[in-house]
């Protein structure tokens, strides 16, 4: 099927491409049906296209890429409705943003996709991570994991 | 708002199955309990409201505000953390 992209043009995808969030995203509820797009240029970069809105789309990035150190600590229930049969299989995808000057990544909210069933959740993790973590600063905001 | 005096063990029950339990009160911190379905999701409120707040910031980044991604970490830190 063909779904339209503001920033991709249009796309010819499967339905087994489709990645489905029951809930959506906070923020945006209705984007429920997502398909993870590579990028062009950048091999450490994906994107999440909602195929409900053309104009929404989310950088994504691996976490252990940028942020080595990089751990989820999640609450089991946070994780049951991805029905993993597997933790360990879960794919875990930050999503990017930017500031003026920089490139952030929010650690605190990653979205969690179980590629064999094509199930989506973002999940809220446990302690101090920041949802704006500044690319290049010093240290990863590790620092606290109660 | 519906506002209910409670003291600590008490309950209160929404529907039919989310039960929210005092569990502590020391001071001005009030610990709760929360039993709900894993459907229905649970957030403090100011984290919610940032991560809501950060998802449709994201959602306006362009593929070319991107195209330093990567080469970024290897610099280390070129620019100055902050907004």
């Amino acid at each position: 099927m063909h779904i339209n992209t503001t920033r991709f043009g249009p796309i010819q995808i499967e339905s087994g491409d489709v990645i489905h969030f029951a809930e959506g995203l906070l923020g945006l509820p209705s984007c429920r049906d997502w398909v993870l797009l590579a990028d062009a240029e950048n091999d450490s970069l994906a994107w999440m296209q909602s195929m409900d809105r053309p104009e929404i789309a989310l950088g994504v990035v691996s976490p252990r890429r940028f942020v080595p150190s990089y751990q989820m600590r999640v609450a089991r229930r946070e994780l049951e409705p991805l029905r993993l049969d597997d933790v360990q299989a879960a794919r875990v995808l930050i999503v990017v943003s930017k500031t003026e000057r920089s490139i952030t990544l929010n650690l605190k909210a990653p979205l969690v996709i179980n590629l064999s069933r094509r199930l989506g959740r973002q999940v809220v993790t446990n302690g101090d991570l920041p949802v704006q973590y500044v690319l290049g600063s010093a240290s990863p905001a590790l620092r606290k994991s109660a | 708002m519906l506002v209910l005096s409670r003291q600590r063990d008490q309950s209160i029950i929404i529907g039919d199955n989310i039960v929210i339990t005092i569990v502590d009160i020391r001071g001005d911190k009030v610990r709760l309990g929360i039993e709900a379905p894993t459907e229905i999701p649970v957030h403090r409120r100011e984290v919610y409201d940032a991560i809501q707040r950060e998802n449709l910031r994201a959602s306006q980044l362009d593929p070319k505000d991107t195209r330093n991604l990567g080469t970024q970490n290897a610099t280390g830190s070129a620019s100055p953390p902050g907004s």
